[in-house]
């Protein structure tokens, strides 16, 4: 099952118990109880993810940071496949442990191979995991973005624009932005991945980081 | 958005000033967990005077300053009279605090839309003294005749934990105030609300935010729904009535606290008196 975030969409913060009086962190998460006024509707269907409750303590920030995410990571005209090889890239290429641990399930969801997410998390090579060129370009496309200095190689680019069109390109280039700036804010503040989410990693075979 | 929500009375024109969070005494009622060496939390005489200078602007028409004890900060007869010149200011004050030096300081002040609603929750002193401190009555009753004679205005609230559990007492306490020159319509009677200390000890009435009225309230911590807001409890700052961190400009949250109100059901029951 996916992960859940405000408004239905699938995002990176998936929903976990809140113990933020015992969390060893450098930020408490908020408890239901101690959701400020504003923050109370990411609340409504129940105890949130971390990315929420860490951000409930700036609430006029979470306004407009979750839906922001969830218009960029959550359904759109990108499918659901493409979306998920340029999040997990990143947050691998970015060491986001809990992006990546959160987004392998979703990885596997969204119908990518366990030898694709593999290559994804960086536990083989993009060749192994993937045939299609197109993939292939997919991915060299994203990890410019991601983890790149300067112009990107046009190369991988303008493939990518060729064969899905400039509204893709912009879209994946905006997930791909994204979710390196989530990646940043994750690991920053040491967001914990939820148990359900280790157990489905344990099932499917893949490590927690 | 703020402006219409205050003129229609959705929202109280008053805009709270957290002024610090310390305080000579520990109540055992207090909302802040307030006392000796607890976190400053200063609010600081530079942004008190920003957000009271936005304020009319934005349709507020008074302001009020609490604490923490407000009169163990050096500054604060001079901050309230700026802040008196933008519009006319309350000040809670445990009433402990006014030595002679601090009684001269106020002196500028009697020329100014500005009271000291001093706390005094009983005609006797034992019973005063129980929930705020040895000495407390007796400070207080010296303090109030001290600043009327200096022309300061002089409000009382009593804070009890049921306001209709002895009446007699509650004439008696009048009597005392009307005998120390306040009048009747200068007395405030409130609830103990059950947040901070007060909620350690179980005491007082739940205050929530629907049982709150709205009143935009500025701390260091930022903006609040109500000033029985931004409680402390077991030494951590209560967020459930947060409404934003950022406090300048005060737009930004006193639109905040609007969207809240027109989000709000309507209804007349969400007072419970908490002034």
């Amino acid at each position: 099952m996916l992960a859940r975030g405000v408004r239905g969409s699938p995002t990176l913060d998936a929903p976990m118990t809140l113990l933020p009086s015992t969390r060893e962190g450098p930020v408490a998460l908020v408890a239901p109880e101690q959701a400020p006024v504003l923050a109370r509707p990411f609340y409504a269907a129940g105890p949130p993810g971390p990315l929420v409750a860490s951000l409930a303590q700036v609430p006029e920030l979470l306004e407009v940071a979750m839906p922001f995410v969830g218009g960029v990571l959550g359904p759109s005209a990108l499918d659901v496949r493409t979306k998920e090889i340029v999040v997990l890239r990143v947050a691998a290429l970015l060491e986001c442990c809990y992006c990546v641990g959160s987004h392998t399930p979703i990885a596997l969801d969204s119908g990518l191979s366990h030898a694709e997410v593999g290559a994804l998390r960086g536990e083989l090579s993009i060749d192994e995991g993937f045939a299609d060129p197109l993939d292939r370009a997919l991915v060299a496309f994203v990890e410019e973005v991601a983890a790149g200095r300067g112009p990107v190689d046009v190369g991988p680019r303008d493939l990518v624009r060729r064969a899905l069109g400039e509204p893709t390109l912009v879209e994946i280039t905006m997930v791909a932005s994204a979710t390196a700036m989530l990646a940043r804010y994750c690991t920053t503040l040491e967001l914990p991945t939820a148990a359900a989410t280790l157990v489905r990693l344990e099932h499917e075979g893949f490590a927690a980081r | 958005m703020i402006a219409e929500a205050i003129a229609s009375g959705a929202v109280s024109g008053r805009l709270w000033l957290y002024a610090n969070y310390h305080c000579n005494l520990r109540c055992t009622y207090c909302l802040t967990e307030s006392a000796p060496g607890v976190a400053r939390r200063e609010l600081g005489e530079e942004r008190a005077m920003a957000a009271a200078r936005e304020a009319p602007e934005l349709g507020f028409d008074a302001i009020g300053v609490t604490g923490g004890e407000p009169f163990v900060l050096d500054y604060m007869p001079r901050l309230l009279a700026g802040l008196g010149r933008e519009l006319p200011t309350v000040v809670l004050s445990n009433g402990t605090a006014f030595n002679e030096r601090r009684l001269r300081a106020m002196e500028p002040l009697a020329d100014l839309p500005v009271h000291v609603q001093v706390s005094l929750d009983h005609a006797e002193p034992r019973e005063n003294d129980a929930m705020r401190g040895p000495g407390n009555f007796a400070r207080v009753v010296d303090a109030i005749p001290r600043l009327r004679e200096r022309g300061v205005g002089v409000r009382i609230s009593t804070t009890l934990e049921d306001p209709d559990a002895d009446p007699e007492g509650l004439e008696r306490l009048c009597e005392l105030h009307r005998s120390l020159g306040v009048p009747d319509e200068d007395h405030v009677v409130r609830p103990v609300v059950r947040r901070g200390r007060a909620s350690t000890n179980g005491l007082g009435l739940r205050a929530g935010l629907e049982e709150l009225d709205p009143e935009l309230t500025v701390t260091a911590d930022g903006a609040f729904y109500s000033p029985a807001g931004p409680t402390v409890t077991a030494g951590a700052l209560d967020t459930d009535l947060l409404l934003t961190r950022v406090t300048s400009p005060l737009a930004r949250p006193a639109e905040a606290l609007a969207r809240v109100v027109a989000g709000r059901p309507a209804g007349d029951d969400a007072s419970i008196g908490v002034r």
